[in-house]
């Protein structure tokens, strides 16, 4: 009975067609919007993932990754005094504004590192030495900068090429790989000295302390440890993450937007897959009723309205999301728009769309399941 | 009030009658209302006859008389609310829904007004359908079909879709459905009124053949005073009630005298 049902179902072709294409794009749009949505809040956490620490110490009031408030130098040493840790070393960070040639600025995000063990270093050299950020006014730029500030030039920046940061010289002596940030700034790596050259001088220049755990003891506790011994703000590194994830979706309009979107991919699988099913239902009324008074059951009836929307639903979700991954391929070597595509999200597109299938199908069984047999016998 | 054949006691499936016929079909007292308070409308209002086994019963009347509604108690596809109704040893008034399911399954195959076949399905597999639903395997079922086919004259487009198909050739199938899995009451609504005549007499010659067999019974509601001839009895309806019943058979007149009030407008 069911091949007979799928027959039916793929027989009206334009019907079928309709529930794929609209089934379609609705986990087009759930998909691909949760995916972008996903790739920009991946982006406000970034700095966890180019300053790799496994302790992130800042300022009490800090409440997520991209948020500086100075702190006094001294209070690396209280990190390194609490019980459990490791090593604790200081992170300048700031936006400053670069000079490019043909006379336009733009801004960048100037990391200092820990001069001594740099600690904070970028994961991926592309091009240069990591120890030569050592020597006065050296810099490395990540391939973003490059982009950005090769504006005006002939050729792009290079290793040994100079450029400004707040009027002051900065001399590329390497280029690295890292993760896009949610500002859309490029990352400049340099010493803890040396960028608090490059910035304008204020009373407390320490941005926040990284920090790692003893070995055996889990960066969680001590992390909770350093905030009740120093009462400054202390995240291990996944705590962190998360916390900036909600901080975003707690202080912008992005989950809104984003949500709007996903849930009008929703309204419309809803609208189309229960519609068009309902009436694929209504158009073979006559049909189904005399399966009825053949002596076809109503569970029968109600399995084969089932496997129906369930095989609509895979067809359309495989439809829609070949797309979404279509689109990522696209997008992924732009870098832009963001886009992330971890497996929870087709996992849970699935079953959005198997839950207006069954929806769909519910409308459809309601109706038969009212229907007499005798139907068939009308005019 | 059941005009030549007197009224008979309850079919059990093999038992003769007082005329030595035995039944397939004991219908007494049974009432239909639609509709609730001062819309409602009683179809049948006490509704006496008999089936007889190997017997072509049609019944006839104007519109509106309750033959439809007759009709669909008979085969269990419509709920009645006093009356006793035996088909082939199955009182239908007591049996729970799941059985009157499965009686339906087991005992009746249908041959609708307007075929009811479902076009995106080739024949064979539209005439499949009775024994899918009495779970037989598909394959077996398919070879059974494409047997039925062949022995109503349609070998060779068992794959065809019914589209492609006449009227008549569409009806053919659908009575190859209705038989393919060998029901005792076949029920027939309107067979021929969306045939031309010489169609709807080839129809006619089939389901009589079919009637032939001993243990079966075909009852045939129609309008048609073209086909009264192939009945060898009529019972004749009027304002939900059984006015007559005519041994047309036992006369031996075929030319049935349709004086009474049938129309042929539906």
């Amino acid at each position: 009975m069911f091949r007979l049902a799928l027959k039916m179902l793929l027989g009206d072709r334009a019907k079928y067609a309709m529930l794929v294409g609209g089934l379609g794009f609705a986990t087009l749009l759930m998909m691909q919007q949760s995916a972008v949505f996903v790739g920009l809040m991946s982006w406000t956490t970034s700095h966890l993932r180019n300053i790799r620490a496994p302790i992130w110490v800042g300022d009490t009031k800090v409440e997520q990754a991209n948020e500086v408030k100075a702190m006094r130098d001294t209070e690396v040493n209280r990190v390194r005094s609490v019980a459990g840790v490791e090593w604790a070393v200081p992170l300048f960070f700031t936006i400053l504004q670069s000079r490019l040639t043909d006379g336009n600025f733009k801004p960048v995000m100037v990391v200092g590192l820990d001069t001594t063990t740099l600690i904070g270093r970028p994961a991926l050299m592309l091009k240069g030495r990591l120890a030569d950020v050592r020597l006065p006014n050296a810099v490395i730029i990540d391939d973003l900068a490059v982009q950005r500030l090769s504006i005006g030039r002939k050729k792009p920046l290079d290793v040994g090429d100079q450029f400004e940061i707040n009027d002051k010289e900065a001399r590329i002596v390497g280029i690295c790989k890292a993760e896009r940030h949610f500002f859309g700034y490029p990352y400049i790596f340099t010493t803890f000295d040396q960028a608090r050259l490059f910035s304008p001088k204020s009373r407390k220049m320490l941005s926040l302390v990284l920090a790692s755990p003893k070995p055996g003891l889990s960066a969680a506790k001590v992390a909770e440890a350093i905030h009740q011994e120093t009462g400054l703000a202390a995240y291990d590194e996944n705590r962190f993450g998360w916390a900036t994830i909600w901080w975003y979706v707690r202080n912008t309009g992005i989950p809104v937007s984003f949500g709007t979107t996903i849930l009008l991919g929703f309204i419309v699988g809803i609208v189309i897959c229960g519609q068009t099913f309902y009436l694929f239902v209504v158009d073979n009324l006559r049909h189904l009723g005399a399966l009825k008074a053949m002596g076809a059951g109503n569970l029968t009836i109600a399995a084969m309205l089932l496997v129906q929307a369930f095989t609509v639903g895979c067809i359309g979700f495989g439809f829609g999301a070949g797309l979404t991954a279509a689109f990522g391929f696209a997008v992924l070597d732009k870098g832009m728009p963001p886009f992330l595509l971890p497996w929870q999200l087709p996992v849970f597109t699935f079953v959005v769309v198997m839950l207006i299938c069954m929806f769909a199908a519910l409308l459809g069984i309601l109706r038969i399941w009212k229907v007499e047999p005798a139907i068939v016998f009308r005019g | 009030m059941n005009g030549d054949i007197p009224s008979n006691g309850p079919a059990n499936g093999s038992a003769p009658n007082g005329n030595g016929h035995t039944l397939a079909v004991h219908v007494r007292g049974v009432t239909k209302t639609f509709g609730k308070g001062e819309a409602a409308v009683q179809a049948l209002k006490g509704v006496d006859f008999d089936v007889r086994q190997g017997e072509l019963l049609m019944i006839v009347g104007p519109s509106g008389c309750g033959k439809t509604t007759l009709l669909s108690v008979i085969a269990g596809t419509l709920e009645f609310e006093n009356g006793e109704i035996d088909v082939f040893g199955s009182s239908l008034h007591s049996l729970k829904p799941r059985e009157v399911t499965a009686f339906r399954k087991r005992t009746v195959g249908f041959i609708f007004q307007q075929f009811n076949l479902i076009p995106t399905l080739s024949l064979v597999e539209n005439v499949s359908v009775p024994l899918l639903i009495n779970g037989v395997k598909r394959r077996e079922a398919e070879e059974r079909s494409a047997a039925m086919l062949e022995r109503l004259g349609l070998k060779g487009r068992e794959h065809k879709l019914p589209t492609e198909f006449s009227g008549g050739q569409q009806q053919r199938v659908a009575i190859a459905r209705a038989l393919v899995h060998e029901p005792r009451m076949v029920i027939c609504d309107e067979p021929t009124s969306a045939l031309d005549k010489d169609t709807g007499q080839q129809i006619m010659e089939q389901l009589r053949d079919i009637a032939r067999h001993p243990e079966r019974c075909v009852i045939v509601v129609t309008h048609d005073n073209r086909v009264f001839k192939y009945a060898d009895r009529m019972t004749e309806m009027e304002d939900g009630r059984v006015q007559r019943v005519h041994d047309v058979a036992a006369r031996g007149d075929r030319r049935f005298d349709t004086s009474f009030g049938v129309t042929s407008d539906g």
